[in-house]
């Protein structure tokens, strides 16, 4: 089973995405697709940011114009879900929804929304009371997602749960807890549903960002870990989890092994 | 409870690679052949696609060859003219005709030079209408030298040449562009190497659709059974993506098979039980060639007529669709 | 493996009547997966669930035993879909069928005697099917093959009568009972067991096989294989693999068995060829009608090929090996334990007709290079082993052959041991011509 990259880059909170959409100049756009691309990304996350008047029209506009330039999936990133909806319409391959929490109502909006467009989803343990402290609520809450997409006739695969990593300088106890609800989640169903992370999230406020980022993503990657919302181009990161990938015996090994996991 | 037919669902699939050309393509060939383009596991057309019937090509050598003596009787009145003997092969029904150049082995007295050996292949090709696969003598040097004077020789034929090897293969590579030839890469019953092998090749500029993978094949009772895992896992690795092992598989059947004694040996030196040479070469060969069809040969390369049919007649029975 | 916590929820009521002590179905499932409740607790569950539950702690696939003595044939208890996952443990068992219209007690005594050796292994058939035409005939004809054989039986017959009958003749035999089916399965199950015999359940299909599968086991019966009917080979290879995975990957509790196959190629080449696929990929038994050498040589080879274990390399007992009628004169060959090599070589050392030793060095199974490279096949550790084997007192020289691709060590080998050293061919293959030339063979 492969790891799925999803490159984080193309969100408006980037201060040259954010100019872009707001002049909807679709170069820097374009330019960071085929970038994440080229560096192995399965799916480019996009979100139209703060600077978006009209965040239908935006995130049409950014799926467009990256389907113009490159074929990647695409993992569309709002808490609007009329804008994912847009993007869901005119995605050429199947797409990611990102993402939806553990609440009624939004498990109502867009676990139909995906069967009717072949989408997947990032489906979040938290709920309204926001992201709860310890392994078993969040496997709790993922246990009730897979539940959720069983009822509206989703493959427990459909799912890329995340568990939620919270920054270690603030919330150091998060972190061996997510990797406990990792493990357990990933027993939960059979076929297992997907694991993803937010990952740059782990190192946030930091003065260590790379590597507390690819040390987690790898401890991770041994709980079951099987995707990341990651900087697609830190190349130390990748190959962290090429090696990762490959010493759990997931890809045959070549001498170029790391470059091989970077091609699909 | 009603039984709801279990599915896998595969990414990848296998290469499909074209040998021959005919007229309209360039070439002279009267027809081509396909190697692989399976997308699911060796005949479970269930759950995939399986565009292609194994091919079967038939072993020859430009000169007369050390194999047992009950070859004599089949290939002993053409074994001395390479084209006699390619056109006999033909008219056998090979799908495929695979000249193993071995006059051309500098430890041999008149060894062959390239030219020579050109213009044997000149001949075949001039005489017959199959598809060709033309492997060097075995000698790194004379390999590369060799290759390349048959790929132009071949020019437009799309005739695969081998075997490149992981220390041995720029030339060859180099000669299957020029000439816009396939290219058979070995490796030593080794899936790491073998794949390594597959990305040096594609660095080089040969394109997915001209590469062969030949993991050398232990023959029946003398370590098939790695053959086998290594083929079953690189097909795994094919249809989940991962597009390094994911090169059509030829199998030496027939090369390995004869080198047991259980298949040469007359009655006299048997063992207890073994019965009659014949029908037991016969079958050791087609018993490889079968085994590995089930690990996910796409081409099974056969030395004795008989079990070559066998072997064909065996995979009609496994090509019928089993879809639910 | 157990079930997941989301197997486990589907199969609850979904009630959230809080009376196992937890407020939600949902809950008691992860409470249950993880093993912190037991299914009693929930006072609702239904019998589909209890079953579900309590097979998942099961082997994915049962083990049936059949025959009796030394003459005991294991079916079934596999674990994996690829020999290079784990391993394949219980070898197909060969069967060989005779009707009881042929001269039975001969073609049994024929099947009986088949046995083959090669590279130090032996190979016999593991079983004789017997099949019956009419009562009266099939019980004579399952007495006949019961006296010239201990094999395991097969008992073919569908209707009850007449294999009550013949079961009755070698009811200590434990045969195995072929078949039941849709209008016979009561009685037949009641035969079986009777004398508690594996049974063979004979679908029309898989759709067929499962539901015949769950009434014999709703008639208290487990001792059993299956049949799914299909008889074309693309076909048969389709339902073995359904029926493995399934049972492995989705723990189908009716496919948990292990399963029997029959050739139906007439050609007795083709047959064998037929028969390798359901070898390898996944049947328990496979019955055959011929007896021809070249096929039974050649697919006995293949199983034993198949069946053998990827994680271990196989070795040889270590120890000084006669080649033929040694005399002290006799030269003497060295090469490693592992067998695939030293079987190698001394199929070529017996193809010289001289009369030789052969010295199986203990590599701990490893290949010739791969033993040298490892420090396992050098003038270190075979000089001073040399020096003192009785191998000094077998012969009246001092000369020994090594392989060609190991020439390195001759020295080391000399010196430690006092012996000569002769450089031998780099492969087995040249050991022909080697003796021809340095041994006059």
């Amino acid at each position: 089973m492969a790891f799925y990259m999803i490159g984080e880059r193309i969100n408006g909170m980037f201060k040259d995405i954010g100019e872009a959409v707001a002049k909807f100049d679709p170069k820097p756009i374009q330019e960071w697709a085929i970038k994440q691309t080229q560096a192995g990304a399965a799916y480019l996350d996009v979100n139209v940011g703060p600077t978006a008047t009209d965040r239908v029209k935006s995130m049409r506009w950014m799926v467009e114009v990256i389907q113009e330039v490159c074929d990647t999936p695409i993992a569309l990133d709002s808490t609007n879900y009329d804008a994912i909806e847009a993007g869901l319409e005119i995605c050429k391959k199947p797409a990611l929804i990102n993402s939806c929490p553990c609440e009624r109502p939004k498990i109502e909006r867009v676990f139909p929304m995906a069967k009717k467009y072949g989408a997947k989803i990032v489906a979040l343990t938290m709920d309204k009371s926001g992201i709860p402290k310890s392994a078993d609520m969040r496997v709790a809450f993922a246990m009730e997602l897979l539940a959720a997409a069983d009822e509206f006739g989703l493959a427990p695969d459909d799912l890329f749960i995340d568990p939620l990593i919270l920054p270690c300088n603030v919330a150091q106890d998060h972190a061996p807890e997510v990797l406990e609800a990792l493990r357990q989640i990933k027993g939960l169903s059979d076929p297992p549903p997907h694991l993803t992370l937010g990952l740059s999230n782990v190192s946030q406020g930091t003065p260590h960002r790379p590597l507390i980022n690819r040390t987690y993503c790898v401890m991770a990657i041994t709980v079951g870990l099987d995707s990341a919302i990651m900087d697609v181009n830190d190349d130390d990161l990748v190959d962290a989890i090429a090696t990762a990938d490959m010493l759990l015996n997931k890809a045959i090994y070549c001498d170029s092994y790391a470059k091989v996991f970077r091609q699909r | 409870m009603p039984v709801e037919i279990l599915k896998e669902k595969y990414t990848g699939k296998v290469q499909e690679v074209v040998l021959g050309a005919t007229k309209e393509e360039g070439g002279t060939r009267a027809y081509t052949v396909k190697l692989g383009g399976s997308s699911t596991l060796p005949f479970l057309q269930f759950e995939g696609e399986i565009p292609n019937r194994p091919v079967i090509a038939y072993e020859m050598w430009d000169i007369k060859p050390d194999w047992p003596d009950c070859f004599e009787e089949v290939y002993g009145d053409v074994w001395n003219d390479p084209v006699a003997w390619a056109k006999k092969i033909e008219e056998l029904g090979a799908d495929v005709i695979y000249l193993k150049l071995k006059g051309a082995d500098p430890e041999l007295e008149n060894s062959k030079t390239p030219d020579e050996c050109a213009k044997v292949v000149k001949a075949i090709l001039e005489n017959t209408g199959a598809p060709l696969m033309v492997e060097g003598p075995g000698n790194p040097d004379k390999d590369n030298d060799v290759l390349q004077a048959v790929g132009e020789a071949a020019a437009g034929e799309n005739i695969a040449l081998g075997v490149a090897e992981k220390d041995n293969y720029r030339s060859i590579a180099a000669a299957c562009m020029m000439g816009k030839h396939c290219i058979v890469g070995r490796s030593p019953v080794d899936i790491n190497i073998l794949k390594q092998l597959n990305i040096m090749l594609t660095e080089m500029g040969v394109s997915p659709e001209k590469i062969i993978n030949d993991p050398l094949t232990g023959g029946l009772g003398y370590g098939i059974e790695y053959s086998y895992s290594i083929m079953e896992r690189a097909r795994w690795g094919a249809l989940i993506g991962d597009k390094m092992m994911a090169f059509p598989v030829v199998c030496l059947a027939g090369p390995e098979a004869w080198r047991a004694k259980e298949a040469y040996a007359p009655i006299e030196d048997a063992g207890p039980g073994w019965g009659e040479q014949k029908p037991r070469g016969i079958m050791w060969e087609a018993m490889t060639a079968a085994a590995l069809l089930q690990a996910g040969g796409d081409l099974v390369l056969m030395r004795h007529p008989e079990a070559a049919k066998l072997v064909k007649k065996h995979l009609e029975g496994l090509m019928v669709s089993n879809a639910y | 493996m157990g079930l997941t916590g989301l197997a486990i929820f589907r199969l609850l009521p979904k009630t959230n009547c809080g009376e196992c002590g937890v407020p939600t179905c949902m809950a008691f499932a992860m409470n249950l997966a993880s093993g912190k409740a037991t299914l009693s607790d929930c006072p609702h569950v239904s019998d589909a669930a209890k079953e579900a539950l309590e097979s998942a702690t099961a082997p994915p696939i049962k083990l049936v035993k059949a025959g009796t003595g030394d003459n005991v044939l294991e079916m079934g208890d596999e674990q994996v879909l690829f020999r290079h996952d784990k391993t394949f443990y219980h070898p197909t068992g060969i069967f060989i069928e005779v009707a009881d219209t042929d001269d039975v007690a001969a073609k049994v005594a024929e099947i009986d005697a088949l046995k083959f050796e090669r590279v130090g292994q032996t190979y016999v058939v593991d079983g004789v099917a017997i099949k019956g035409s009419a009562a009266d005939s099939f019980k004579k004809a399952v007495e006949a093959a019961a006296a010239k054989t201990n094999k395991v039986l097969l008992l073919m017959s569908e209707d009850p009568a007449a294999m009550e009958a013949a079961a009755a003749v070698v009811a200590d035999r434990k045969p195995i009972l072929y078949a039941a089916n849709a209008d016979n399965c009561e009685k037949m199950v009641e035969i079986a067991k009777k004398i508690n015999a594996p049974l063979v359940v004979k679908g029309k299909n898989l759709e067929d096989l499962v539901a015949l599968v769950e009434k014999v086991v709703g008639l208290g019966y487990k001792e059993l294989i299956l049949d799914s009917g299909e008889r074309e080979t693309s076909k048969v290879l389709a339902d073995l693999t359904q029926i493995r995975r399934q049972a492995i990957k989705k723990r189908f509790r009716p496919f948990g068995y292990p399963a029997i196959a029959f050739t139906t190629e007439e050609d007795p080449y083709l047959e064998a060829l037929q028969a390798q696929v359901y070898v390898s990929k996944f049947a328990s038994v496979v019955v055959m009608k011929h007896t021809d050498l070249a096929s039974l040589l050649t697919l006995f080879s293949w199983r034993n090929n198949i069946y053998t274990d990827p994680q271990k390399p196989i070795a040889v007992q270590p120890g000084v090996y006669a080649i033929g009628a040694v005399t002290p004169d006799s030269p003497v060959y060295i090469t490693t334990n592992f067998s695939l090599t030293y079987y190698t070589v001394a199929t070529e050392v017996e193809a010289t007709r001289l009369p030789s030793y052969l010295i199986a060095f203990d590599t701990d199974g490893l290949s010739v290079m791969t033993a040298w490279a490892g420090g396992k096949f050098i003038g270190e550790t075979i000089g001073p082993w040399l020096k003192d084997s009785d191998i000094n007192q077998k012969v009246n020289h001092k000369k020994l052959i090594i392989p060609g691709g190991v020439a390195a060590i001759k020295g080391k080998i000399e010196e430690l041991s006092g012996w000569e050293v002769i450089v031998g061919p780099r492969e087995a293959s040249g050991i022909g011509s080697f003796a021809k030339l340095r041994l006059g063979a």
